[in-house]
């Protein structure tokens, strides 16, 4: 029954992960990985690879996730935001689960791109 | 990637806007001549003319006038029907895209009403509404053909698990999603999904 819970789950995300853009589906499986660190917006639009103006990206996509509860923000000063992903969501916390669990490479490989700035 | 006929949607708005902007300048021009061509009325206060002197009165008398009245409250009246011409009608092509990205998903039978302001209000087989708005630019982030989601007002009871798990969020107890246009299709299907899963609402 326990297994039974979790595929759904899984499809589910599936359902919702093929449902969302290239952009949106990229940040979501950035942050998924670097959680529980968090970014800013400058930072995760180079670690997307997202070419407009990271204020365009905030200003959209961004505002678009945080009304959905897909990703958290916290503003550290009226400028700075942290942005990471909801661990909260019932679905994304299955998300941050499966990257915990089979995802360690990729995410040195995020990691790896966060500190060269 | 952008479908073919946003694209043809795009290049027609931008079009007509040039187009709307020639006829506007030229269409003032006229409008300038059928105002001022003919005896100008003049509100009454005259100045005297001691102290100013008569070219100057002669001026003001025509910048302040009836016909400047009328020509301003025309330039007005084109503004107001530009304005509402943009905010009411979409390109043809995207609401042939709309119309049938929304076809596709829920079948030729539902209803659809296309209505004033780029508006759609789908009707699901369980009487339950949503409304699609499509947005021709947003303003913010320049994004063209954007769409907004929002469903009627539903049930609370277990919406907000249901819309999460739909990737929506909850305002006012309706579902919302702001999505772009490559999205409208899949985030349209589990929008109706969740309405499906939601019931009645009563």
């Amino acid at each position: 029954m326990e297994d039974d819970a979790e595929t759904t789950s899984i499809y589910e995300l599936l359902q919702l992960m093929s449902s969302l853009n290239d952009t949106r589906r990229a940040i979501l499986l950035a942050l998924a990985h670097i959680y529980p660190r968090s970014v800013s917006g400058v930072q995760l639009s180079r670690l997307i690879g997202y070419s407009g103006k990271s204020r365009s990206l905030y200003r959209g996509v961004i505002s678009h996730l945080k009304e959905n509860e897909l990703i958290q923000i916290d503003q550290l000063t009226p400028k700075l935001y942290a942005i990471r992903v909801n661990n909260e969501h019932p679905l994304l916390s299955v998300l941050v689960e499966l990257c915990r669990a089979h995802g360690e490479s990729a995410r040195k490989i995020y990691l790896k791109a966060l500190e060269e700035d | 990637m952008e479908d073919i006929l946003l694209k043809q949607a795009r290049a027609l708005y931008k079009d007509r806007l040039r187009i709307a902007l020639a006829a506007f300048i030229f269409v003032f021009a006229i409008t300038f001549y059928l105002f001022y061509s003919p005896e100008i009325f003049t509100l009454g206060t005259v100045p005297p003319t001691a102290v100013i002197p008569n070219g100057w009165t002669q001026g003001f008398a025509v910048v302040t006038s009836v016909n400047t009245i009328g020509f301003f409250s025309t330039i007005a009246l084109m503004a107001l029907i530009f304005r509402f011409w943009s905010w009411a009608f979409l390109p043809g092509p995207a609401s042939t895209f709309t119309l049938a990205v929304l076809r596709g998903i829920l079948g030729s039978q539902t209803v659809i009403k296309p209505s004033l302001g780029k508006r759609f209000k789908v009707t699901l087989e369980n009487g339950l509404q949503f409304d699609v708005n499509c947005n021709i630019r947003e303003k913010d982030t320049g994004e063209w053909f954007a769409y907004r989601l929002i469903s009627a007002k539903m049930k609370s009871e277990g919406l907000r698990n249901i819309a999460l798990r739909h990737g929506f969020g909850v305002k006012d107890s309706r579902l919302v999603a702001s999505v772009s246009n490559d999205e409208l299709h899949l985030r349209t299907f589990l929008l109706t999904q969740a309405m499906m899963l939601m019931g009645p609402s009563n």
